[in-house]
C-alpha cells in the first residue's frame, strides 16, 4: 500500500536537531513523485549555456526534472526555454541534441513551431479547422521564469519564484568564481563541445549531496591520489596554491546551497602553478595577478565543489565544469556534464584543461568512476524494509558553525564551518536537507523565501 | 575491404590478424593488464568520441571530436598506464572487486595495408564488439559497437598504434568505463 | 497520379504544385520532410494569394513542376 505523506511528515523524515536523515526520502516511490511537484516545478533549474545557442535558429534539448525541454535562439536572437512537447498529442518536437533549425515539426500529425515557441505551421488548417483555430493559444509552453546570469541559462516553472538572483542570494559569490574568467572578468567562460550524459543507478540526491561539500568521502579516491593525474602528473590536482590556507564549508541552509572552500591566508601572493608546461604555467599565473588586483581580499577565495539548491553541481576551478542530476525514477539519475574554458585562453590552456577534465570526469573519469560505485551501492543497501527503518547519520561537525565569520578582514556571508583541523564536516549536506524539507512541506513561494521576513532556519 | 592482388598473403594475413585481436582480448579478460599495456605502441591514440542525435543530412556531427571535444577517452598510453595502475592499486572501488568481463570480437575486416599484404608492417581493420561485464552480484553491462584499429609490426610481433571505439549509445547507460575496449 | 513528393528533395527556387489547383515557387525548405516556405505563383480560386507567403504541408504538395 502506498503511504501518502503530509507535509507535516517530512519534519520526521529531516530530522535537523539530531542530524538526521531518513532513508525513504532517497528510496520511496510516493516521496520521489512528490520530489517532481514541489521541488523540480518551483525550484530554478540550469539548462545550458549560451555558447551552446550562439546563432539564431541554435538549439540544444535539455532537461528540467524529468522532463524534456528545447534551449534556443531565435530568429531575432532571443533565448527561449520550451517544454519539448507538442501542443496536439504531446509528441516530442525535437528528438535530436541539438543543431540549428526554422521550425519544431511535429512527426506525429505534423503541427510545426517556430523558435519563439509559436504555433506556425497546422495541416489541413483551411479545411479541418475551418480556420477557426486560434493558433496563438497554442504555442509551444515557455517556462514563465528565465535567465542568463554571465553565459548559464537557468529556468523555473513557478512564475512567483524569486527572481534568481535572490534566489542565489549570498551563494553568488561562489557562482561568479564558476562562470567568470580565471583573471576575473565578467562571464569569461565558454563549454567546450560535447556534453557527457550517462545514468547511475542511484537516487538524485546522493550527487548532490556529495558535491555540496563531502569531504569526508575523501578516502573514495585514494586509488586515483595513489597514480596521480593531477595537471603536475602527481596526485589528484594541484595544491600547492593551498599552502597555509583555511579550509571553509560554507552553507546557505535558507535557500539550500552550500560549497567548501581554501581560504588563502590574509597576505598570500599567487604562486607558480601547472608547471609541466611554461604556457600553461604562466597563463594561470597571470590570470591570478589580474585577479587579484581586480578582487582584492575576494581573490583569497580557492573555491571547491558546490550545489545550488537542487540538482546542479558544479566545481569552479579544476576540472571546471557543471553537474546536472536529472531525477529519473527514485533509483536513477541520468548525470549531464558540461566543461568549461576561459573564452580568450590560448589555445594551448584549453587544450590542457580538455585532457585533464576527461582524465578526471565522468564514467571514464579516473576519480569520478569511484563516485558512482558508492552512489550505486550506497543507495541500493538502503532500500530494504530493514535498512529504511534507520536514519543516515548527518551529525558531523554539529554545533560548531559560526554565521560572522571574518578572518583578516574578509567577512564572509553564510553559515561558515572552519573544517581547517577537523578535516571534514557535514553542514552543508544538513542545510541542503533542511532546505528540501522546506521544500516539500511549503505551499508556494510566499513560504519557500523565508529569508524575506528575516526568520530562515539556521543549521 | 582492400583489394588484394595477391588473396592468399591477404588470407594469411587476416588470420594472423585475427589472432592477435583474439590474443588481446583474452589478456584483457584474463586481467593480465600490464601484458596489455605491452601490446601498444609508445605512441598510441585510443579515443572514444560521445554520440549525438543529430538531424539527417547532418551525420557528420553524430560524433565528438578527437582531439577537440569533450570524449569519453581520448588519451595515449600515459593516462592508458595510470588507468591500469589504478586497478592494480586494490583501492580502485569501481573495480573491487574485479568485474567480470568478457570481449567478443567478430566482423573483422582489413581496410588498409601498409606496404603490401605479403610484407605488411601496418595494417588498418575495421570490427565489431561486444563487451559484457558483470560485477559485484547481479551487475551487468553489454556495451556494443565497431572498432577502427591500426596495428604496426613491433619487435615482438602486432603492435596497436590507434584505436578508435564508437559505441551505439547516446546517454550512456553504463554507470562507468573502468574498462579497455 | 504524380509519385509522392519527397520534400528533403525540393530545392529553393523549384516550383510546386499544390493542392487547390494552385503553384508556388519554393522559398526556403526547413528540411523536416513535412513543411516548404512557399510564394504563391497561380492560384486560380483564390487569386488574391498570388505573391503571398505561406508554409505549405507535404500532404499539399502534389507534384514538382518539371519545365
Amino acid at each position: 500500500m502506498a503511504i501518502t505523506f503530509q507535509p507535516s511528515a517530512y519534519s520526521g523524515l529531516v530530522d535537523q536537531d539530531n542530524g538526521m536523515v531518513s532513508r525513504e526520502i532517497f528510496v520511496n516511490a510516493d516521496i520521489y513523485a512528490e520530489e517532481q511537484e514541489r521541488i523540480f516545478t518551483r525550484a530554478w533549474l540550469f539548462v545550458g549555456h549560451e555558447s551552446q545557442v550562439a546563432k539564431p535558429g541554435d538549439f540544444f534539448v535539455s532537461s528540467m526534472g524529468e522532463e524534456s525541454v528545447i534551449l534556443c535562439r531565435d530568429r531575432q536572437g532571443e533565448i527561449h526555454v520550451f517544454l519539448n512537447s507538442c501542443m496536439h498529442r504531446g509528441m516530442k518536437v525535437c528528438r535530436y541534441d541539438e543543431g540549428n533549425t526554422p521550425i519544431f515539426t511535429c512527426p506525429y500529425h505534423g503541427w510545426s513551431f517556430a523558435t519563439d515557441g509559436a504555433l506556425v505551421g497546422v495541416p489541413f488548417y483551411k479545411d479541418a479547422y475551418h480556420e477557426e483555430l486560434d493558433k496563438s493559444q497554442w504555442s509551444l509552453i515557455r517556462v514563465p521564469k528565465m535567465v542568463n546570469y554571465k553565459g548559464g541559462i537557468w529556468a523555473t516553472w513557478d512564475p512567483n519564484a524569486p527572481d534568481f538572483l535572490d534566489y542565489i542570494g549570498g551563494f553568488k559569490t561562489y557562482l561568479d568564481i564558476l562562470f567568470d574568467g580565471w583573471d576575473g572578468s565578467e562571464g569569461g567562460t565558454e563549454i567546450i563541445g560535447g556534453i557527457e550524459k550517462w545514468m547511475v543507478p542511484s537516487n538524485w540526491k546522493f550527487p548532490a549531496e556529495n558535491f555540496i561539500g563531502d569531504r569526508y568521502h575523501n578516502i573514495s579516491h585514494r586509488s586515483v591520489d595513489l597514480v596521480g593525474i593531477g595537471p603536475s602528473g602527481q596526485g589528484r590536482r594541484d595544491n600547492s596554491e593551498r599552502e597555509g590556507a583555511k579550509s571553509l564549508d560554507v552553507s546557505f541552509p535558507e535557500r539550500g546551497h552550500g560549497t567548501v572552500m581554501f581560504l588563502r591566508p590574509e597576505h598570500a601572493q599567487p604562486v607558480p602553478s601547472y608547471q609541466n608546461d611554461p604556457i600553461v604555467a604562466d597563463y594561470f599565473y597571470q590570470c591570478e595577478i589580474a585577479r587579484k588586483e581586480r578582487q582584492g581580499q575576494l581573490w583569497r577565495i580557492l573555491a571547491g565543489p558546490g550545489t545550488i539548491f537542487p540538482n546542479m553541481s558544479f566545481l569552479p576551478r579544476q576540472p571546471r565544469s557543471i553537474a546536472v542530476w536529472h531525477p529519473r525514477g527514485p533509483d536513477q539519475t541520468e548525470v549531464w556534464r558540461w566543461f568549461l574554458v576561459d573564452r580568450s585562453a590560448p589555445p594551448e590552456v584549453k587544450e590542457f584543461l580538455r585532457q585533464y577534465y576527461i582524465r578526471y570526469s565522468g564514467p571514464a573519469g579516473l576519480t569520478e568512476q569511484d563516485d558512482m560505485e558508492n552512489w550505486n551501492y550506497a543507495h541500493s543497501a538502503s532500500r530494504g524494509a530493514m535498512a529504511r527503518r534507520h536514519h543516515y547519520n548527518y551529525q558531523m561537525g554539529m554545533g560548531y558553525a559560526v554565521t560572522d565569520f571574518e578572518d583578516g578582514g574578509l567577512k564572509l556571508d553564510g553559515t561558515v564551518l572552519d573544517t581547517t583541523k577537523a578535516r571534514a564536516g557535514e553542514q552543508n549536506q544538513r542545510g541542503f536537507y533542511s532546505r528540501w524539507r522546506e521544500f516539500m512541506a511549503a505551499r508556494d513561494w510566499d513560504e519557500l523565501a523565508t529569508w524575506r521576513n528575516g526568520n530562515g532556519s539556521a543549521c | 575491404m582492400v583489394v588484394a592482388n595477391d588473396p592468399l598473403a591477404m588470407l594469411l594475413l587476416k588470420q594472423d590478424v585475427e589472432a592477435f585481436l583474439y590474443h588481446e582480448a583474452n589478456l584483457l579478460d584474463d586481467r593480465r593488464y600490464e601484458d596489455w599495456l605491452d601490446l601498444l605502441t609508445d605512441d598510441v591514440r585510443y579515443w572514444v568520441p560521445m554520440r549525438r542525435n543529430v538531424k539527417f543530412g547532418e551525420l557528420e556531427r553524430e560524433f565528438t571530436r578527437e582531439g577537440q571535444d569533450i570524449n569519453w577517452f581520448d588519451e595515449g598510453k600515459d593516462t592508458l598506464t595510470r588507468r591500469v595502475n589504478q586497478i592494480l592499486t586494490g583501492v580502485h572501488w569501481a573495480e573491487e572487486p574485479l568485474s567480470r568481463i568478457s570481449h567478443l570480437v567478430t566482423n573483422v575486416e582489413i581496410v588498409g595495408v601498409t606496404p603490401s599484404a605479403s610484407d605488411a608492417e601496418e595494417v588498418a581493420l575495421r570490427c565489431r564488439f561486444i563487451i559484457y561485464r558483470n560485477r559485484v552480484a547481479t551487475e551487468t553491462d553489454i556495451l556494443v559497437g565497431r572498432r577502427e584499429d591500426t596495428l604496426r609490426r613491433g619487435d615482438g610481433g602486432w603492435r596497436i598504434a590507434q584505436r578508435q571505439v564508437f559505441l551505439d549509445q547516446n546517454v550512456l547507460l553504463a554507470k562507468n568505463l573502468t574498462f579497455f575496449f | 497520379m504524380a509519385d509522392i513528393v519527397n520534400l528533403f528533395e525540393v530545392e529553393p527556387g523549384q516550383t510546386v504544385r499544390l493542392h487547390g489547383n494552385a503553384t508556388a515557387e519554393v522559398v526556403s525548405n526547413p528540411r523536416d520532410g513535412v513543411w516548404l516556405f512557399v510564394r504563391y505563383l497561380t492560384s486560380p480560386d483564390d487569386p488574391d494569394q498570388v505573391g503571398a507567403e505561406d508554409m505549405v504541408f507535404a500532404q499539399d504538395v502534389l507534384e514538382l513542376v518539371t519545365d
